[in-house]
């Protein structure tokens, strides 16, 4: 049987958690691919209809970093 | 504003379980600045009931609309070619709105998503207090500007009454004695001598006592 292995979308600040990841893509560090991105401009414009559209379409958890 | 809230997911399921394709529509006036019916709270609603009802296996069609006034027909016929496609309409308008949709369609189906609560202003952020009863007979001129009929659980006329305590009603702690405050406010504008007079019995037929209500204007119709 294999691993659950959910999905997950992340939305990520432009100014803080994006940049992170950025950062992380330039240091050439990994992260798993069940992880997916999406660049927001602020944390603060994460809606509550973003969050339930993001699990109507499938995904098993949503990660808001700001 | 007429203040209104949604009704549970829970009891929404159980109005809708008999239709398959559903249409909620929204209302863009009162129920969308006391966040209760608006298109945000539309979409949300429709998420919500996709995924609740594909959950238990039977994935309803929910389509959403908001007009600008539902209270109005020339409004919703923005949304009657939207009507054809749904066995039933899910309003979150108010009561109003609700009978509204119903009178003008007369078949098709409309369902009360929300509970119409009363009239009332937002107080603070998140936070609504009833204000007016439609009493149909001001009383806000010797009153100072404070309701006794809306905010005074007993509606008194003479107030207060002897639950008032500390400035609080006896029915909680958290509710403002109404008389206390036209008192405080009749002494700062200088008139306490005005609550000397005693208020006569209301004549209540211009609220609800006197059956429904109906207001015409003959200056404003149109010829027939």
């Amino acid at each position: 049987m294999t691993e659950f292995e959910p999905q997950i979308l992340a939305f990520a600040c432009h100014y803080c958690a994006y940049a992170a990841a950025d950062l992380a893509g330039s240091m050439r560090l990994q992260y798993p691919p069940n992880v997916k991105v999406v660049h927001v401009p602020c944390s603060g414009r994460v809606d509550i209809i973003h969050i339930l559209r993001a699990f109507e379409r499938g995904v098993d958890g949503v990660f808001v970093a700001g | 504003m007429i203040v209104a809230e949604q009704k549970s997911l829970d009891e929404i399921k159980t109005m809708l379980a008999p239709y398959q394709k559903v249409l909620i529509v929204g209302c863009g006036t009162c129920v969308t600045v006391c966040f209760a019916g608006g298109e945000k709270e539309v979409a949300i609603l429709a998420s919500a009931l996709r995924m609740a009802t594909g959950l238990e296996g039977n994935p309803k069609q929910i389509m959403e609309a908001t007009v600008q006034r539902q209270c109005e027909y020339e409004y919703n016929e923005a949304i009657a070619d939207k009507l054809k496609e749904v066995d039933v309409v899910l309003s979150l308008a108010c009561g109003i709105g609700v009978q509204t949709m119903n009178e003008q369609f007369p078949e098709m189906l409309t369902l009360p998503g929300l509970n119409t609560t009363f009239l009332g202003q937002p107080t603070e952020q998140g936070v609504w207090v009833e204000r007016c009863q439609a009493c149909g007979n001001c009383v806000l001129a010797t009153t100072g500007g404070i309701c006794p009929i809306a905010r005074c659980s007993k509606s008194l006329l003479n107030g207060p009454c002897g639950g008032s305590q500390g400035g609080k009603c006896e029915i909680d702690p958290d509710v403002p004695c109404a008389w206390q405050q036209i008192y405080d406010r009749m002494k700062a504008l200088g008139r306490l001598e005005a609550l000397l007079e005693v208020a006569e019995a209301k004549d209540w037929r211009t609220s609800r006592d006197g059956g429904p209500r109906k207001i015409v204007r003959e200056d404003l119709r149109l010829e027939k």
